[in-house]
């Protein structure tokens, strides 16, 4: 099956990135027992520089793709992304506060970074769920649209604010922290990214039914048996926990959250019983694939991985557009 | 209706949006006769989408209930009514490029468990909904790119495959050349003939209506207005209250019907 | 011949007085740490009248009014106070645009390599018309410099990373100093090899992967402005990386201070505080 397909290219993709870097590493010597660990620069390579790298690109691809596909069937909306409802850009204002106002506190060995943004993804989403049910029951989806689309406004433009109050060197950390960036180098923050993904996952697995239903109508759904308020606020909760997890972990990186869902639906077609998994699995290849060419095309210098899936995902954007008109 | 056993019944159903709202259903009792098909006729604004929705279950009455075989919906979850009820809304636009077999198998979804996949069970069930109305070749067709009459036809399909006992439909030719008009109404006679199959139609046009449906319910300003038999509800003075339209009632050349033809409105 | 040469040197008098006539500031407004610092060490303090936004040295520009930096110069404010001097960024094309429509003198500033900050003190000094204080700073300067680089001779040069900013905690978004720029020049100077010299860049986004395989003898971290308060503690985040020599061996220093940042007359005392932690006994009592 197609499914298996994708899963085996996504272990295939774990397993052979850290194997390749813009410097020279000798896979038996890093494995190897007979030098100590503390002395062996290419076992260091390979598991401090590569591996979590790998691993973290692989989650942040999932957990994009996964909240693409959600949000794509949520809004009835082949365009929507982790960024319609303002997820995304509450996320990077949590990150700029923190960077802002040098909130170098460390709560359990994380730094306060990767939190704040979090808190930034889920707190936007609040607000913009708290706008869409409080007048009737269950969300309209035109209101979380709409609410969504303010939202995210709204916070780029405190965002901006707050960048130009900074200083220099903050604004360019920010900018840096827009861009992108896999190289973790250490265990925990995937560890610490693990437990909001995991949640959100398994909430998605809870859904693909229900996605396919509500995206032929809500009303459309609830004739058909879907408790429709259930459904809408697991998908919300479930893809805003894999986006804020992912953006706490390696930034916004752009436009996987739209291009994957596109590309898996024209391999697997639109059941998302189908959909979701491959999404996940191919949404983590891509990524693991674009950051390998943001360390390696011009190495040594590093490129941001948001470049690559911009400079990749634009061009097929365009296509996947073209083909719908024609 | 008759006094047989009704299949759906609204008892002294109200609804109004919002807490203050002003009433958009007021007082509304009517009861749909098993193996009937029911014509909800108004002017936009009426109530009649809102009582159409109360009738499904999508929405809970603010006063007065909803029975489906006597039994309160309130009192169903959303699965069981499903089982009983479905709906054929006016248009279907798929968000995702679904196929003409995967849309009519949604409608298997009231009666699959959370992690139920489709069975060949169901599979037959969506094949027979589908040669029902007619669209059995269009199987692994791209539902987005079916002409308006085969996308009306493939969801009549889908909600036949829901099993259930009453059809609810929102102004199913609104959007449908004549062509397609007449192969709808044609197509609901015929399971309304071989299946039983009871069912309620809101609609603004009268010789649809005429043709179709075999007892009205004329609703204005949230109140029923006029009920009973077609031929005995379909009446000038009956429309004339209804649209404020000044028609006149002619016997149909071909069929054993009337035709209404509009004349003027009424101020 | 001699009557050529003698016509060329009466015309380069001629140029220099006439340009002469043109130097000469009283009225100074400088938007660049860099050369604010510049005109105070030269003595020209007094007549400086604005200084830029991230301008703190020395501390008298503190009661100075602020006029915005290189993203967001207040022209209107600028042009308000009078300068007969506005010392800007080469890159600030709308400012110059607009001091040219108010007809207001400016001099061209750019960002570049530690030869260019002695360079630069001479050539300002002539524009705003202290000459010979000019030269004598610079001279200043470049003597400390040979100085420093003639206590460093013949001494083994510790590859060196030279990193001006990360994410505190971690050791994310490294920016060190590559092959190019000032703080490049003045590792060099200070008897130190750029690790990333073979990067043509003044600042590298050094990934984990690259500090492992260049295997840095010492990492000199520098920290300045005041809002930064990292502690020795947050130096601990290099042990992550145990392969590399210069954390075996706690060769991991932190240097504060602005002098880092600022390519004025203070390089000076950055270069030999460089110097003071790559050779600390090249300086013993």
């Amino acid at each position: 099956m197609v499914v298996s397909g994708f899963g085996a290219a996504t272990i295939l993709a774990v397993t052979l990135a850290p194997l390749v870097g813009s410097t020279h590493v000798s896979l038996s010597r890093a494995l190897g027992r007979g030098i100590p660990f503390a002395d062996n620069v290419d076992a260091q390579i390979f598991f401090i520089a590569r591996l979590p790298r790998v691993l973290a690109a692989a989650l942040v691809g999932a957990g994009l793709s996964l909240s693409g596909v959600v949000f794509q069937a949520l809004l009835r909306n082949p365009l929507a992304s982790p960024d319609t409802l303002g997820v995304a850009a509450g996320a990077t204002l949590g990150a700029m506060l923190a960077i802002t106002l040098h909130l170098d506190v460390h709560v359990f060995g994380i730094s306060v970074l990767p939190l704040s943004s979090f808190a930034g993804a889920l707190g936007s989403l609040a607000i913009v769920y708290v706008l869409a049910i409080a007048r009737r029951r269950g969300t309209s989806t035109t209101v979380l649209l709409l609410a969504g689309v303010a939202i995210a406004a709204l916070l780029s433009a405190v965002s901006r604010f707050v960048q130009y109050l900074a200083d220099f060197t903050d604004t360019f950390r920010t900018i840096q922290w827009v861009m992108g960036s896999l190289d973790v180098a250490s265990y925990a923050p995937i560890l610490g990214a693990l437990v909001p993904m995991g949640l959100g996952f398994a909430g998605c697995a809870a859904l693909p039914r229900a996605l396919d239903l509500l995206s032929m109508g809500a009303e459309a759904a609830e004739a058909r048996g879907v408790d429709v308020v259930r459904a809408e606020r697991v998908a919300l909760l479930s893809a805003s926990l894999t986006t804020g997890a992912a953006v706490a972990l390696g930034g916004p990186v752009l436009l996987v959250g739209i291009i994957v869902p596109h590309l898996v639906r024209l391999l697997v077609g639109a059941d998302h019983r189908l959909v979701l998994p491959a999404s996940a699995l191919f949404g983590a290849s891509f990524l693991i694939g674009c950051d390998l060419l943001a360390r390696t095309l011009l190495a040594p210098v590093e490129l941001p991985v948001g470049i690559i899936t911009s400079i990749i995902g634009a061009p097929v954007f365009l296509w996947l557009l073209f083909r719908r008109l024609t | 209706m008759s006094g047989r056993d009704p299949l759906l019944a609204a008892r002294d159903v109200g609804y109004a949006y919002g807490r203050r709202g002003p009433l958009v259903v007021d007082g509304v009792s009517l009861e749909v006769g098993r193996g009937s098909i029911v014509g909800l006729l108004g002017p936009n604004g009426s109530g009649k989408t809102t009582l159409l929705r109360l009738l499904a279950g999508t929405l809970s009455p603010t006063a007065g209930a909803v029975f489906v075989n006597d039994v309160p919906v309130a009192s169903l979850s959303r699965r069981d009514l499903a089982r009983r009820i479905a709906v054929v809304p006016q248009e279907t636009h798929a968000t995702f490029d679904f196929t003409v077999l995967e849309i009519v198998l949604m409608g298997r979804y009231p009666h699959l468990g959370a992690f139920e996949l489709e069975g060949p069970s169901d599979i037959a069930i969506a094949r027979e909904a589908l040669a029902a109305t007619g669209t059995a070749g269009l199987e692994d067709r791209q539902f987005n790119r079916l002409s308006g009459g085969e996308k009306q036809r493939v969801v009549i399909a889908s909600a036949l495959a829901q099993g259930a006992d009453a059809l609810l439909l929102d102004e199913p030719t609104a959007s449908l050349d004549l062509a397609y008009q007449l192969e709808v109404v044609a197509l609901l006679q015929r399971l309304n003939r071989e299946r039983g199959t009871t069912m309620v139609v809101s609609s603004h046009d009268l010789n649809l209506v005429s043709a179709l449906c075999t007892d009205l319910v004329m609703v204005r300003s949230g109140c029923v207005i006029a009920h009973g038999a077609t031929r005995d509800a379909l009446t000038a003075p009956n429309i004339r209250a209804l649209y404020s339209v000044d028609v006149q009632i002619a016997r149909h050349p071909a069929a054993d019907r009337v035709l209404v033809v509009p004349i003027a409105r009424v101020d | 011949m001699t009557r050529r040469l003698a016509l060329t040197l009466a015309i380069a008098a001629a140029l220099a007085l006439g340009s002469s006539a043109q130097t000469g500031a009283r009225r100074v407004i400088s938007i660049i740490p860099a050369t604010t610092e510049m005109l105070f060490a030269m003595g020209a303090g007094d007549r400086v009248v604005a200084v830029g936004s991230y301008d703190h040295y020395p501390p008298q520009v503190d009661r100075l009014p602020r006029v915005g930096a290189l993203l967001d110069p207040n022209v209107e404010r600028i042009i308000a106070l009078r300068p007969d001097l506005v010392v800007l960024y080469g890159t600030q094309a709308d400012l110059r645009t607009q001091l040219d429509r108010a007809r207001v003198p400016y001099y061209s500033y750019t960002h570049k390599g530690l030869p260019d900050v002695t360079e630069t003190i001479r050539s300002l000094g002539r524009r705003v018309g202290v000459p010979a204080r000019a030269d004598a700073l610079a001279a200043e300067i470049e003597t400390r410099l040979r100085d420093i680089r003639a206590r460093v001779a013949g001494r083994a040069r510790p590859r060196t990373l030279l990193v001006f900013g990360r994410e505190p905690g971690s050791l994310r978004n490294i920016d060190a100093s590559g092959g190019d720029g000032f703080l490049h020049d003045m590792l060099e100077t200070a008897g130190g090899a750029d690790v990333l010299g073979d990067i043509h860049r003044q600042s590298v986004d050094a990934a984990t992967e690259l500090v492992l395989a260049r295997a840095p003898d010492v990492i000199i971290e520098l920290r300045y402005g005041g809002s930064e308060n990292l502690a020795e503690s947050d130096l601990r985040a290099w042990d992550a990386l145990p392969s590399v020599p210069a954390v075996r061996n706690h060769r991991v220093y932190l240097l504060r201070g602005d002098e880092f940042v600022v390519p004025g007359p203070r390089v000076a005392e950055a270069t030999e505080r460089l110097a003071h932690t790559l050779h600390p006994d090249a300086f013993g009592p």
